[in-house]
Formats: structure tokens, C-alpha cells, sequence
């Protein structure tokens, strides 16, 4: 495949044309979409690209199938991704079902809009709880929180490795803000970079004798017994456990002493950055973390990260109302620092919310 | 200054299904004294154009595209010459070169050079550059080689 790219450059561009060039360069060979605000223009761009790529496209008569194409593409040896937002990502949580009980390298990118709603196309955290356990599954999927464009691009072309390499259906999480706004953010060639893409192969057509020369491919998401459900359910579940510690992904600032840890993802976490940054030049000590991957959650850097910093607070800042909260809740049950909450659902949040917040919690 | 568009209470609550042409813009170019037309974003910027009445026909309208090199659909004389020739009708070019926060001189001045040469290839000038105003001490008279505006950016801060 011809490189898209070329040299490394910087680029101003918007998050939604950022995931098209990235699912460019990491080799995505098709895209089934359904335009739905505020993720349209990943479709314009790839669509206007794909030609010159020898890509392809199909818009798809809705979500449901735009979500089940994507599945039986990757079954065929294709590399494809959809993205889609709230309603969307409703609707699409039955095919990415499928793709967790079959195990296939789905890529989709979710850009978060306002919830509950078939209409609301404001920004929110709001598709947290959908994303990372949405559909009738367990949640094995792994789902990447961005903040920036640049991560949008770096944790697109990620995306496809991680799923065709562990089988999983992979997410990017971005918002409404970071779709449409622009920023400069580095262009490139992952094979400039060291990163060594996964290649795509077919799960069905196999050759060979099933039993003689391999054992069958059995792509399944149809039990007639339970025992039978239970015993793929615990054999993918202690895979992804497996998995976990060597995917989790997680930054965190200044969390060797602290009064108070401001947890956030995605977007917000810019905010909290800044915040943390602003209250330490005023002598509070506070610190941030930010999960990286929602799923898996990286429950053990935050466990030692409480224990590290001695912070008797966590704050949990969303623009949601307690997705990601409940989400830490369970994911570090047992800690007994105090949790506290900055909840506006479809508000951006900016760096003085937080202080402001922190300083009347402490 | 005059500005002719939906206001907040017209087009509030109608969500996705808000894309309206107003009026008074299909009308525009009926309107006495200078007309700023701010057409773009997406794709498909260019042909909205079919939708104002007398844009085929109206003796005084220029269409002026603005390139910024910094774009990846713009980044290369290939790049702009396709750009350019997909938007169908442009009778002059406004190069704005620039990466938000991180532009220096020499991002824009190289950048525009670069679609200066491209578009006289294709028979077209540069009209303007188009500069962020705090960086007007910084520039040299001439430096670019191209005329400036200088443009003050509200709210540099918003995301939306």
C-alpha cells in the first residue's frame, strides 16, 4: 500500500478530518458510515481521499448495518472501521455485540454527542457507559479516550493494530468539540515511526481440512447451551484479563503528594491539566489522573496513585452526569478516599470550573 | 456592518435538521454596497454558491478561495492545484497560512510562497495573505512578498 502521508508534517485540521487521514495511513481499507452529526465530515474526508487511495466506501442504509458491514468485512480479511455518535452508537451496539462475541477487529470511532436523545447534537461525555459496556455483552472492548488531535491520529492508527492483533473490537472516543474543532497536530507514516502495522487476514474461507489441518474457525455469536455460552464467555473474559495490564493506558501529574486528584478523560482532562497547574502556583496541592483507556480501566495505576499521593479526595470531572464516576467507582471498589463530583452533562469544562470546584471541596 | 443570517431564536431547537437557507442570503446580491459572502467549511464550501440567486450572472462578484498551506487537502502544489480546480469558478486566491497557536513567520511565509507559485501556474495572484495581527511587528515590510491583512482573532479561545 503506497504511503499516504509522505514526510512527517504538522497540520491544522479538525479532529473528524484527523481520523480520516489516520485510518488512511494505518491501511483501512474500507469505511461503512451513516452520516449522523457530529462525526459527518470523517465520511466526507474519506470519501473525497478514498479515491486517490484506492480505498473504499459504502454509505449503508443505517447504523445497524453500517455496524454489521463493518463485521462481515473484517471477517473477509479487510481492515474497516465505521464512526458514528449518540443515536449511532444506539444502534450500533448490536453489531459491535457481535463483534465481541465473535472476536472480530472492528475499529469505530465515537464522536460524543448529548444524551438520551435521537436529536441533541451538542457536545457531552455522555456515551461513557455505552461505549465501554453497551449492547447485551460483558464489555470486553477497548475503548481510547482522546483529548487532542494529535491523539485522535496516533490512537486511530493504534486502533487497527490493537484490534486485528487481539481481536476486540477497538474504540476512539472523542466529543463533539474535538471533532469539529481545529488545532496543529503532526501528520505521519506509522512505518516512519517504528510502528510496525498488524496485517489484516481472513477469519472464514480458510483453506485446509477442518480437524486435519486446522482447527475450525467456529466465528459464533449463537449459543443453543448455555454451558456452551459460559465456557466462551470465561475463555474471552480471562484473554482480555490477560491482556489488560499490557494495554492499559494512563497519564497522571503530580500524584506524589497531593490533597486532591482530579480524575478525568477525553477533553476534560485539558481542563484539568491546566487546573492542577493553576492551583499548585497557588500552593493547593492538587494532581490529575486520566485513564487513557476506559476499557480496560487502568484500576491498579489509580489504586497507586491514591495510595502514592496520600490525597484524602478524588474528583471526578465530566461532562456527563456520573458515567465516568461510576465507571471508577466499580473499577476501585474498596478505596475509601472520598469521591467527589463536578457533573455537567453536554457543558464543556473549563480549567476555573475545576478550581473553583476543588477549592470549595477542600 | 451589516450581517445577514438566522439568528440564535430562528434557528434554535431545530438540531440536525437546522440547515436553512435564509432569504435574505439567496437574495444577497440584489443588496446595494459591498457584499462579503463567508462561504466554507467542509467539503463542499464552494458550490453553495448555486444556491445565491445571480452568482452566475453578476458582472461584480469575485470568488476568492482561501488556502492555507498547513491543511493536509493543501499542503502540496498538488494538493492545491486539485483543491483549486474542484471548486469549480475562483478569481483570486487569499493564501492564510498559519497553524493556530504554533504559526510563525516562517510557517506563513513559506507556506504562501508555495501557493503563490502553484496558483500562478494555474493563471491566478494571491490577492492577500491574511496575518494574525500580533504578528504584524514581527514581519518585515516585503518579507512574504505579498500583500498583508492583518486580522484580529475574537474569542481565541473557544472551542466550538
Amino acid at each position: 500500500m503506497d504511503k499516504v502521508i509522505g514526510d512527517a508534517k504538522k497540520a491544522f485540521i479538525t479532529g473528524n478530518e484527523t481520523v480520516a487521514w489516520a485510518a488512511l495511513a494505518a491501511g483501512a481499507e474500507v469505511m461503512f458510515g451513516y452520516p449522523i452529526t457530529p462525526q459527518n465530515e470523517v465520511m466526507h474526508y474519506w470519501t473525497r481521499m478514498a479515491p486517490k487511495y484506492n480505498r473504499e466506501f459504502l454509505q449503508t442504509e443505517d447504523e445497524i448495518s453500517a455496524g454489521f458491514t463493518v463485521c462481515g468485512a473484517v471477517q473477509s480479511g479487510k481492515k474497516a472501521f465505521t464512526a458514528t455518535a449518540g443515536p449511532g452508537n444506539v444502534l450500533m451496539q448490536e453489531p459491535f455485540g457481535m463483534a465481541e462475541a465473535m472476536r472480530l477487529p472492528l475499529v469505530a470511532v465515537i464522536q460524543q454527542r448529548g444524551g438520551p436523545s435521537s436529536g441533541t447534537v451538542v457536545y457531552s461525555q455522555q456515551e461513557v457507559t455505552l461505549t465501554t459496556f453497551g449492547g447485551n455483552g460483558e464489555g470486553m472492548r477497548i475503548v481510547y479516550s482522546t483529548a487532542t488531535h494529535q491523539e485522535i491520529y496516533d490512537y486511530t492508527i493504534k486502533a487497527f493494530n490493537v484490534a486485528w492483533k487481539h481481536r476486540f473490537p477497538t474504540f476512539v472516543l472523542g466529543d463533539g468539540y474535538q471533532a469539529k474543532m481545529r488545532e496543529p497536530m503532526e501528520m505521519y507514516d506509522p512505518i516512519d515511526k517504528g510502528i510496525e502495522m498488524v496485517a489484516p487476514y481472513p477469519l472464514i474461507g480458510l483453506g485446509g481440512e477442518i480437524g486435519v489441518d486446522r482447527e475450525p474457525a467456529h466465528l459464533c455469536n449463537i449459543y443453543s447451551l448455555e454451558e456452551e455460552l459460559y465456557e466462551v464467555v470465561l475463555k474471552h473474559a480471562a484473554e482480555y484479563e490477560a491482556l489488560s495490564p499490557s494495554i492499559v493506558e494512563w497519564t497522571e501529574g503530580e500524584c506524589e503528594d497531593a490533597d486532591i486528584i482530579i480524575l478525568s478523560h477525553g477533553v476534560v482532562s485539558r481542563a484539568a491539566d491546566d487546573a492542577v497547574k493553576a492551583l499548585r502556583a497557588q500552593g493547593i496541592k492538587a494532581s490529575y489522573f486520566r485513564p487513557i483507556t476506559l476499557r480496560p480501566f487502568p484500576q491498579q495505576a489509580l489504586r497507586d496513585a491514591i495510595a502514592r499521593s496520600g490525597a484524602k479526595k478524588l474528583l471526578v470531572a465530566e461532562s456527563a452526569y456520573g458515567q465516568l464516576e461510576r465507571l471508577t467507582r466499580q473499577e476501585i471498589y474498596g478505596e475509601t478516599i472520598k469521591i467527589e463530583t463536578l457533573f455537567k452533562p453536554g457543558v464543556g469544562i473549563i480549567d476555573n470550573d475545576i478550581i473553583n470546584k476543588v477549592k470549595s471541596v477542600l | 456592518m451589516k450581517v445577514i443570517g438566522f439568528s440564535r431564536q430562528d434557528s434554535f431547537g431545530l438540531g440536525e435538521t437546522g440547515a436553512m437557507l435564509n432569504p435574505k442570503a439567496r437574495w444577497v446580491l440584489r443588496h446595494e454596497g459591498d457584499i462579503i459572502m463567508d462561504i466554507g467549511y467542509g467539503v463542499h464550501g464552494a458550490r453553495t454558491l448555486n444556491l445565491v440567486e445571480g452568482a452566475d450572472e453578476s458582472p461584480e462578484l469575485k470568488v476568492l478561495a482561501v488556502v492555507n498551506y498547513t491543511r493536509p487537502m493543501t499542503n502540496s502544489p498538488e494538493r492545491v492545484v486539485d483543491y483549486l480546480q474542484g471548486l469549480g469558478r475562483v478569481d483570486g486566491i487569499i493564501a492564510n497560512t498559519h497553524l493556530g497557536d504554533e504559526t510563525t513567520l516562517e510557517i506563513i511565509c513559506q507556506g504562501n510562497r508555495m501557493i503563490r507559485d502553484t496558483v500562478r501556474q494555474l493563471g491566478m495572484e494571491v490577492i492577500y495573505a491574511a496575518v494574525d495581527q500580533k504578528l504584524a511587528k514581527a514581519i518585515i515590510p516585503g518579507e512574504c512578498e505579498i500583500p498583508i491583512k492583518y486580522i484580529h482573532r475574537y474569542m481565541p479561545s473557544a472551542i466550538w
